[in-house]
């Protein structure tokens, strides 16, 4: 079925049942990807996918019902379905369908050239990254992940109030994680590379990358458990910013489950410390020219020199607060109901290298990696205490690796610990970037 | 769902490039979800899932394609896409399609889908109710309602054609605590393979109680101490230490690939007499339970470790040719946007025959973890985290004060060595994982265990 059709049917039924106002979103993906392990590929996969969200104003109450199958009963399924949804809702809550912005960007996120880079020269470029890889060091036993993925994506936007926006977006990402062994110790060490300019992909500095990265781990040592200064590694800043990103949203806020309420103008963190939200940012693969509801995206200081400037806002959250929609409503996909996401969220550079954030500590820990952000962390508390690997810095200089550690401590006192900012920004699959960072302290155990 | 001609059609186009296996997986899930939140019902959509997987093995290549184009052209057209990735020898051959009928062994009484909203809504706000009125101290409870009905149809070039209904009904209970200052929060998240009546069913007064409770007893907790101690993990939800620490290791998607510490040690002793670990998706509407796996398989119970010996496996189709080994009805996927391979279902440690009382009176100095959060493992290495949502310190036999932010590290085949006791209270907590083949419900579980020592992580240092 035509799809443009579908979305003239749908908005027309819409109106006849009762819905005073209604929107399509449409979404359609194509992506690629292929695994290689011991210069064979493992698993090749390719997809080619869509689906239709729908939402309406049905008695003042938004109903949301979404589809990835399209034919003839669709329309009465999504229509019958917000309905009911619509029904169901306590008295109206401020959403509305959205008129449109008076201007848009036009910023480009799709590359042509990308879109023609042949399939075997994709399979070819990944070989070479994990035999490059093995061939490293002999202690890289195995290459445990070694994924090449792209994807290109439309998307649609069109409501009765007149408004119909469209774009495209294609990108490439490189997974690769070695293992390294040595004697009974066992480490790993990855790379990733997002990108939308494949030509500017070369295999020896990701393969040096991944095999630095797991073979320097080797050699562990234990430190004693207590508070250090901390430098956070570009990634893992980033890793842990976009775990706390719900601090930022004005409806966690608003529900009493941010404790950055009624924080507007206050200092919440250092000088050292501006939070950025770019959805044009060159060096990020994602972005958006328009949000979840249509309104046109800009930059946002969120964070200036430790100074809460704003929350992310959608149209619901701006109008109870009587401000502008920061352009930050985001639908994660077509099944989704609206809820607040950033574009490419970032903490802004500063002028260091990592040699001259490292060189002041007597005794500190660079950390390199965080895992189990998911479980431990509380947007709420602010509280986490996460596993993390790293190194120990002795008198301004990386010693050596440290065993499996967590480090322990609580978001807003680390806002407050920021001491310096480098200037390595980089950004991490999922539109979060970081550089790496110096904090005052935190809480390290070591197992 | 798909005319057998037509499935017959595509899976003879996947072969046509020298594959030696194809498969088609048909999904079509009706799934319904409705949040409420400060009191009031905020949202609320309902949706179809639909998608056609196509996957072709020529020895150890594995190929996967999906669409959401049901049409004949469109199959036909993605299964010769994704066959140009093949470069077999191989003469597959297309059996006829022999259709299985299966008994269902999960019961459902009363399918969601059939179900007014009003009767969910109903026991949401019940829960809410009690959640709230637990303390006065509750500032803000969220309770998150999903029901999904998904239909499979699996059939491939062996014969195989069978078809499957899954049904899994959840609810989910958070509540937020504040004293003015802090927050702390507390959820609970019962959910299993049934229909409405387990949710008509739920003791909401326990559920949305212990939510609110464990939200107001971290408030007032300690700071949780650094170091080594004998940690005390209690029955239920606990279990997914043992999912993080020994589970994942088990799956052939690392075994197979010599990548996991567990591989080729079949018969070595890897756990103390008294460990023995299941995972068995048979067991009537549990969570994590199935009638057959994602790729036509009957799910089955696969006992893993035996009085502390390694028995076997979690294997799927593809990682069976590697292994030279058969698959155990362990294959899953979270869609058809997924290529299965082998995962847990419910996973548990088998009862042992201390008691609870008897585990407690016999640690001196350690920490009690009634509530796990969730963990990650790295399974090349077994270097595991988790969070534990409510602990207390326990000194002299005695459950002491609670304490916060406690976060247990460790590797899971030495962790599994140090078990020293191992309870009598078996029982089953629901969660979501994620891995390769996506985000998937499975139960873990456990009677309460010691083990002797694990590294824990807190903020107060030593």
């Amino acid at each position: 079925m035509d799809i443009l059709l579908f979305q003239e049917e749908l908005l027309k039924r819409a109106k006849d049942v009762g819905f005073s106002e209604a929107e399509v979103y449409y979404e359609k993906s194509n992506s690629f990807q292929v695994k290689i392990f011991e210069g064979e590929i493992d698993s090749y996969e390719t997809s080619e996918e869509g689906g239709v969200g729908f939402r309406g104003l049905y008695k003042g109450k938004m109903g949301y019902a979404y589809t990835e199958k399209i034919d003839d009963d669709s329309v009465s399924f999504l229509i019958d379905g917000a309905k009911a949804n619509a029904e169901v809702l306590d008295e109206d809550d401020g959403s509305d369908i959205f008129g449109g912005s008076e201007h848009y960007s036009e910023h480009s996120r799709y590359s042509e050239e990308l879109a023609n880079v042949s399939i075997s020269e994709k399979i070819a470029f990944i070989k070479e990254v994990e035999k490059k890889t093995l061939a490293y060091d002999p202690r890289i036993v195995s290459v445990n992940y070694c994924v090449l993925q792209d994807f290109s994506q439309d998307r649609v936007l069109t409501n009765n109030k007149g408004l119909s926006l469209q774009d495209k977006t294609n990108g490439l990402i490189v997974f690769i994680y070695a293992v390294a062994k040595d004697g009974e110790e066992m480490k790993t060490g990855g790379a990733v590379r997002l990108t939308r300019d494949f030509k500017e992909l070369d295999a020896n500095e990701i393969a040096n990358e991944a095999g630095k990265e797991a073979i320097s781990s080797l050699g562990e040592h234990s430190i004693p458990s207590r508070k250090y200064p901390i430098i956070m590694r570009h990634d893992a800043s980033a890793s842990l910013l976009a775990a706390f990103t719900p601090v930022f949203s004005a409806e966690e806020a608003q529900k009493d489950q941010s404790l950055l309420k009624g924080k507007i103008g206050e200092e919440i963190g250092t000088k050292n410390f501006s939070l950025v939200d770019d959805p044009f940012h060159p060096e990020a693969l994602l972005g958006r020219n328009f949000d979840g509801e249509g309104v046109a995206t800009k930059k946002t200081i969120i964070i200036s020199d430790g100074t809460l400037k704003t929350l992310l806002h959608n149209r619901k959250t701006a109008k109870k607060e009587g401000v502008d929609s920061t352009g930050h409503a985001s639908k994660a996909s077509y099944k989704s109901t609206l809820s607040i996401a950033p574009g490419n969220l970032y903490i802004a550079p500063g002028e260091k290298s990592n040699e001259e954030l490292m060189a002041t500590i007597e005794e500190g820990v660079l950390i390199t990696d965080l895992s189990g952000l998911h479980s431990g962390t509380s947007t709420i508390s602010g509280d986490f205490s996460v596993a993390a690997s790293g190194f120990y810095i002795k008198d301004g200089k990386i010693a050596f690796p440290v065993k499996q550690m967590t480090i322990a401590g609580n978001f807003y006192d680390y806002m407050n610990g920021i001491v310096s900012v480098g200037s390595d920004l980089k950004f991490v699959p999922g539109g979060y970037g970081s550089p790496s960072v110096k904090v005052k302290e935190l809480s390290v155990t070591v197992d | 769902m798909i005319k057998q001609s037509i499935i017959e059609n595509v899976l003879e186009a996947a072969l046509s490039t020298g594959g030696d296996f194809s498969e088609v997986f048909i999904e079509d899930k009706f799934v319904n979800s409705i949040e409420l939140q400060s009191d009031k019902v905020e949202r609320s959509i309902s949706g179809r899932d639909f998608g056609i997987g196509i996957r072709i093995f020529s020895g150890l290549q594995n190929v996967y394609t999906y669409t959401s184009d049901f049409t004949e052209e469109g199959l036909l057209e993605a299964a010769k896409r994704a066959a140009l990735a093949i470069s077999g020898g191989g003469n597959g051959i297309i059996h006829p399609l022999q259709k299985e009928i299966i008994k269902p062994i999960h019961t459902i009484a009363q399918l969601p889908q059939t179900v007014e909203h009003a009767r969910k809504v109903a026991v949401m706000r019940k829960a809410n109710g009690i959640a709230r009125n637990y303390d006065e101290r509750i500032r803000q409870v969220g309770i998150r309602y999903v029901d999904e009905e998904q239909n499979v149809l699996i059939a491939n070039s062996e014969g195989k054609f069978v078809e499957d209904k899954r049904v899994h009904s959840r609810l989910a209970i958070q509540s937020t605590a504040s004293d003015g200052v802090e927050m702390q929060s507390g959820f609970y998240g019962p959910g299993a393979h049934a229909g409405f009546e387990f949710i008509e069913n739920l003791d909401l007064h326990h559920y949305a109680g212990e939510a609110s409770r464990i939200a107001v007893t971290m408030l007032g907790a300690d700071e949780c101490p650094s170091g080594k101690f004998p940690v005390i993990i209690d029955n239920e939800f606990g279990g997914v230490i043992f999912h993080e620490a020994c589970g994942h290791g088990l799956e052939a998607t690392s075994v197979a690939k010599n990548t996991s510490v567990f591989a080729n040690r079949i018969g070595e002793k890897v756990a103390p007499d008294i460990v023995t670990y299941i995972d068995d998706g048979t067991l009537p509407n549990e969570w994590g339970s199935l009638t057959i796996d994602d790729e036509g398989e009957r799910t089955r119970k696969n006992v893993l470790i035996e009085n502390g010996i390694l028995k076997g496996y979690m294997i799927d189709k593809f990682n069976a040719r590697r292994m030279n080994a058969e698959a155990t009805g362990s294959s899953r996927r979270q869609s058809y946007r997924f290529n299965p391979t082998s995962r847990m279902t419910n996973t548990y440690i088998a009862p042992g025959e201390s008691t609870p009382e008897e585990i407690i009176a016999s640690t001196e100095n350690g920490i009690y973890a009634k509530y796990m959060g969730g963990g990650q493992v790295n399974p090349a290495t077994g270097d595991y985290n988790f969070a534990v949502a409510e602990a207390y310190l326990v000194k002299d036999g005695k459950i002491g004060r609670p304490i916060r932010g406690a976060t247990l590290i460790g590797n899971g085949a030495k962790t599994l060595q140090l078990v020293d006791k191992v309870g009598n209270n078996l029982a089953h907590g629901a969660g979501m994982c994620g891995s390769v083949s996506g985000s998937l419900p499975v139960n873990v579980g456990q009677p309460m265990l010691r083990v002797s020592e694990i590294t824990v992580g807190g903020t107060k240092g030593e």
